[in-house]
């Protein structure tokens, strides 16, 4: 039994002087490669020293030489080297196995703050951005939208609207001409025209589009703009519908508290006429952002967006409408101003330097 | 325009603070822009429409602000009537031989006057208004225009040859040179105030400098009339001098004020500068006859327009006191009103329209109610405009910027960009004059504001820039006379970085198949077929780096990377891509429904292959040959990759295609794709002698 007994403790022996290097391993600053390279080490020890032909297991073979009443005794033992031996092993496996995936996970660590992966997206034009958002108020208050020429004649821009010749508004140096005499329009009234005649009355339409002066570019003037000119003739159609309906399309732009005023004016096109303000979206009309004076609306708490009117009765008869049963209203404000009101911008050129760094702050 | 609050009190009685003033100005559309303290005084800077000439004094003024408060004008300005010198004696001091021209000419000698400096009530009353003081007789005759309305022009009566005054129309390149010592050519059309010899004024816009007033002037004749607006307007367009007298003149003066101006003028100069006033010169050939305009109910015409309910009496309370007077029928004022009388200081008002704005305006635009109108159909866009929307934000996600350019550019264009198919053959549009210098071209195409752009940009040191524009462009129209041709096109550039959004080097430069693939991603986006793109030359893009650009077969555009010779005259130092087509003939095209096609049941084998080619081979022509040989085991052909470079010659490319074999009624066996792919490689080098690289 002895000699069984030697065997075993050999056996024993023999794994804690393999094992000695794992006894009491410090991994402190070791690098991953070396860990990696002991854990394979001690899968080779734990191939050698467990399982079916390791020699613990060979010493199992040993337990028939063993007297019947010893051999309970010699199986504990033998049962606890082996114990012993895989219980090492896993412990020291567990270790380096926690170190790898520690220091593996420590590899791998990222900078979450750094920005993700992301294709820089592009921008729309404030313009469109504005007008886009005008056109879904109006089309949901039934208005369809008009689009048509940007040359013109002079019946269409002047004649049917009302400007005869040798009225100021007529001016050439207001308006841009080709070589052939036809007119870059200077107002979208030219579509009021137009879209009574192709589609008649009753009608509600929006005309957004380009139009031209023969202004110099500078700080507020550009020889391009944008316009909205809205119109609705109907019957028994009054101003009462104008004074609403601009009201009601400003409180959907900027809020339900926004009020309107309406002043006396004069366009050919429109009588009785009217220009049109909004109590300023930003100051709430107080004409005070916090200590400081309003910015939009110059302290003044209204913003003066555009002009309005009762469509003349020339400009009706000059349709074919008959203005004893038919009346109408039309309004017209300039995108540019809006937006530069909105935004305070100070110089309107911005719109059209197309400079980049100007474009990505809208969205 | 520039109104004293204290001159104001002079002609009406208030007992209103200059802030009520300008409120009650505003409120009825003389607009109070501002109200600046001068001394003792207030000046109210009113804005005022180009339809109320009879505004532009103190008096006109008033007369609005009477009828606001209900009080009445003072009479420190009235004068008593006078009897005209007889007809045949004034014309030896004056002769209207224009009188279309001349509807009405006062005047008067004062002889005898000393000129001097304007007492100092005068001057602070001029420079109050912002008006420079000359001297005693010229500030008086400014003095009378600002407070009455009337421009008026005084003479040296010693300086006009003959002593007289001849009203006609100038001889073709007479001369004059004017109180601002201007020389100017006149012709036949303006009409001249001269003496017996030549032009001593340009009628209704300025003087001339040598019969004006001097220190040494002794005797004065005072000229008051009244012109034909149209001529004033013209003369005083063709000679580029607008003056405070042509103001006026063009917009038209009141017809019944000038005696009433003269004889105040008249007084003032005689108390203020001494001298015996003659009698008034009144020549009055052409009378203008006041509008009457006709307007059977109209407290009911007032209700139509506006939604006011304002009584008949209320209307005619309103009308009166503006001047607007009614016409009773038979003169019994318990028939009908049925007409209005206009003052004659009042041009703008000729139809019962401009009536209810007199009353509208005056019941407060304050007091019309606000209501949304009736409902009504639905509204809509414009038919493309989804499709425009799609297109406009595909482009924007993929990283495009929107641009708008100025529609006019310059006309060196014309030689360097090519016009999209659309627009071939066509004359251009030119502008017969421009704000910007050179831009006198209406845009044929939209590529020179971008490029623009671009170097704009790349001066602000944005070298990675994508950026799009759609817009109308201009053409002459088909025949003779007819109106211009006008198109929406798009236009997009691309040059740099493939940027990512927060990171400042990108991580490898665009090139040309980027810009396609952006112009394909957006009309798919829009549901437009997949366009096609075959090899072109095109005068501003580079060859072998160009393409057409076609929809259902219709060619409507081109792209490709811009020219070394354009890029060289911006100084672009990187390769700039550029695309320009013709959005409505691409949105034209039928917007296409998806069509379902079963999921695959049973997978599928492909089989990649390289082929050596040259560098004219197109890999069109793979997909063009093997169209045919599409069937129910040939699923069709991808592309891989394309090398070229080492262990291939420099006229030579390495391109990988993918093949692929699928059926949907079972799994083809290895053996079945080898005998299909064989076939196919045999097609193809049948048809397009190529090999697989072994």
């Amino acid at each position: 039994m002895s000699d069984e007994r030697d065997k075993v403790e050999a056996v024993r022996t023999a794994f804690a002087e393999e094992f000695a290097g794992y006894a009491n391993l410090s991994l402190d600053s070791s690098s991953l490669s070396d860990v990696e390279s002991l854990l394979r080490g001690l899968g080779e020890l734990k191939i050698k020293h467990t399982g079916k032909r390791s020699e613990i297991a060979a010493t199992m073979k040993l337990i028939g030489r063993v007297s019947p009443e010893e051999r309970g005794a010699f199986g504990q033992m033998v049962q606890s080297v082996e114990k012993e031996i895989v219980n090492s092993i896993e412990t020291a496996e567990s270790k380096l196995n926690r170190y790898i995936s520690n220091a593996k996970i420590e590899r791998d660590r990222l900078d979450v703050t750094l920005p993700g992966r992301r294709p820089r997206t592009g921008h729309l034009h404030l313009i469109t951005i504005l007008r886009q958002k005008i056109e879904d108020i109006f089309v949901s208050m039934g208005y369809s939208i008009e689009n048509d020429r940007e040359i013109e004649t002079d019946y269409y821009n002047f004649d049917a609207l009302n400007i005869p010749e040798g009225h100021p508004a007529r001016e050439s140096q207001d308006t841009f001409y080709t070589t052939d005499g036809f007119a870059l329009r200077s107002q979208t009234s030219t579509v009021q025209i137009r879209a009574m005649e192709r589609r008649g009355v009753p009608i509600r339409i929006i005309a957004p589009g380009k139009v031209f002066r023969r202004d110099t570019p500078d700080m507020t003037h550009v020889p391009m703009f944008h316009q909205i000119e809205g119109l609705c003739v109907d019957k028994g159609i009054t101003m009462a519908h104008l004074k609403g309906t601009v009201t009601e399309w400003l409180q959907r732009l900027f809020g339900e508290d926004t009020v309107t005023r309406f002043r006396p004016s004069y366009f050919p096109f429109t009588e009785p006429s009217a220009e049109f303000d909004f109590s300023c979206f930003k100051c709430h009309g107080t004409g005070k952002f916090g200590s400081d004076r309003c910015r939009p609306c110059k302290g003044s708490g209204w913003i003066e967006l555009g002009g309005s009117g009762m469509v003349h009765p020339n400009v009706l008869r000059a349709v074919g409408v008959d203005p004893s049963e038919y009346s109408g209203f039309a309004f017209g404000f300039g995108l540019e101003r809006m937006c530069a009101m909105m935004y305070a911008l100070d110089d309107i050129r911005l719109m059209f330097d197309n400079d980049v760094r100007f474009l990505e702050q809208f969205r | 325009m520039n109104i004293s609050y204290n001159w104001l009190k002079d002609l009406i009685d208030i007992e209103l603070s200059p802030a009520e003033v300008g409120e009650m100005l505003t409120r009825v559309g003389l607009a109070v822009e501002g109200i600046h303290p001068h001394g003792d005084d207030f000046v109210f800077d009113i804005d005022l429409t180009s339809n109320r000439p009879d505004c532009l004094s103190h008096l006109g003024v008033a007369r609005e602000l009477g009828v606001i408060t209900a009080s009445s004008l003072t009479e420190r300005t009235e004068t008593t009537a006078q009897v005209p010198l007889p007809a045949v004696l004034a014309g030896e001091i004056v002769t209207i031989e224009d009188a279309d021209l001349c509807h009405r000419f006062t005047a008067r000698i004062i002889k005898n006057v000393e000129i001097g400096p304007s007492p100092k009530w005068l001057i602070d009353r001029l420079e109050a208004i912002g008006e420079r003081s000359i001297n005693n007789v010229a500030d008086i005759t400014n003095y009378v225009m600002h407070e009455l309305g009337q421009p008026m022009h005084s003479f040296d009566l010693d300086k006009l040859a003959g002593g007289r005054i001849i009203v006609r129309r100038a001889k073709a390149d007479e001369e004059i040179t004017t109180l601002d010592e201007v020389e100017r050519k006149l012709d036949d059309t303006m009409l001249a105030i001269c003496d017996e010899v030549r032009p001593a004024a340009i009628a209704g816009i300025m003087g001339g400098l040598e019969s004006s007033i001097t220190d040494e002037t002794v005797n004065v004749l005072l000229e008051v009339a009244y012109f034909k607006r149209e001529n004033i307007r013209s003369t005083s367009r063709k000679l580029n001098l607008s003056t405070e007298a042509s103001y006026r003149f063009e917009r038209g003066v009141d017809l019944e004020n000038l005696v009433r101006a003269s004889t105040r003028a008249t007084q003032m100069i005689c108390e203020i500068a001494g001298g015996e006033a003659g009698d008034l010169i009144d020549l009055y050939p052409t009378p203008e006859i006041a509008n009457t305009v006709e307007s059977i109910d109209i407290s009911r015409a007032v209700k139509r327009l506006t939604g006011l309910e304002v009584e008949s009496n209320k209307c005619l309370r309103i009308l009166t006191s503006l001047g607007i007077d009614p016409r009773y029928e038979d003169e019994d004022p318990d028939k009908q009103v049925k007409y209005f009388a206009a003052p004659s200081w009042r041009h703008d008002i000729a139809i019962e329209v401009d009536l209810v704005e007199e009353i509208a305006r005056h019941s407060g635009y304050e007091n019309i109610g606000t209501e949304l109108p009736p409902a009504y159909g639905a509204g809509e866009y414009q038919a493309t405009e989804p499709r425009h929307k799609l297109f406009r934000q595909s482009l924007v996600d993929l990283g495009f910027d929107e641009a708008i350019s100025y529609s006019f550019i310059d006309t060196k264009h014309d030689e360097t960009i090519e016009v999209v198919p659309s627009f071939v053959g066509r004359e251009l549009v030119t502008l017969a004059d421009s704000v910007i210098e050179g831009a006198v071209r209406m845009r044929p195409t939209l590529l020179p504001g971008l490029l623009a752009a671009i170097r704009a940009n790349f001066n602000q040191q944005r070298k990675g820039l994508r950026l799009f524009e759609i817009g109308k462009a201009f053409a002459a129209g088909e025949s003779e006379g007819a109106l211009p041709y006008e198109r929406d096109l798009i236009a997009l550039v691309m040059t740099g970085g493939d940027m990512l959004q927060g990171r400042a080097i990108a991580e490898r430069d665009v090139d040309f198949y980027d810009a396609k693939g952006a112009v394909q991603a957006a009309l798919e986006a829009a549901g437009v077929e997949p366009a096609a793109f075959s090899v072109a030359d095109v005068r501003h893009l580079r060859k072998g780096q160009t393409a057409d650009i076609s929809i259902a077969g219709k060619l409507i555009g081109y792209m490709g990377r811009l020219s070394d010779d354009i890029s060289a005259g911006y100084k672009f130092k990187q390769p700039i891509y550029v695309a320009e087509f013709d959005l409505q003939d691409a949105l034209d095209v039928a917007q296409l429904l998806p069509i379902y096609h079963p999921l695959p049941k049973f997978p599928g084998i492909t089989r990649d292959v390289s082929f050596v080619v040259k560098r004219e081979f197109l890999y069109a022509s793979i997909g063009e040959t093997l169209a045919v040989h599409l069937n129910e085991s040939f699923r069709g052909v991808s592309f891989v990759d394309i090398y070229e470079g080492k262990g291939l010659e420099p006229d030579e490319r390495s391109l990988t295609i993918r093949l692929e074999y699928r059926r949907d009624d079972r799994t083809l066996t290895e053996s079945e794709v080898d005998a299909l792919h064989k076939d196919i490689l045999e097609h193809l080098a049948r048809s397009l002698s190529i090999q697989p690289r072994v």
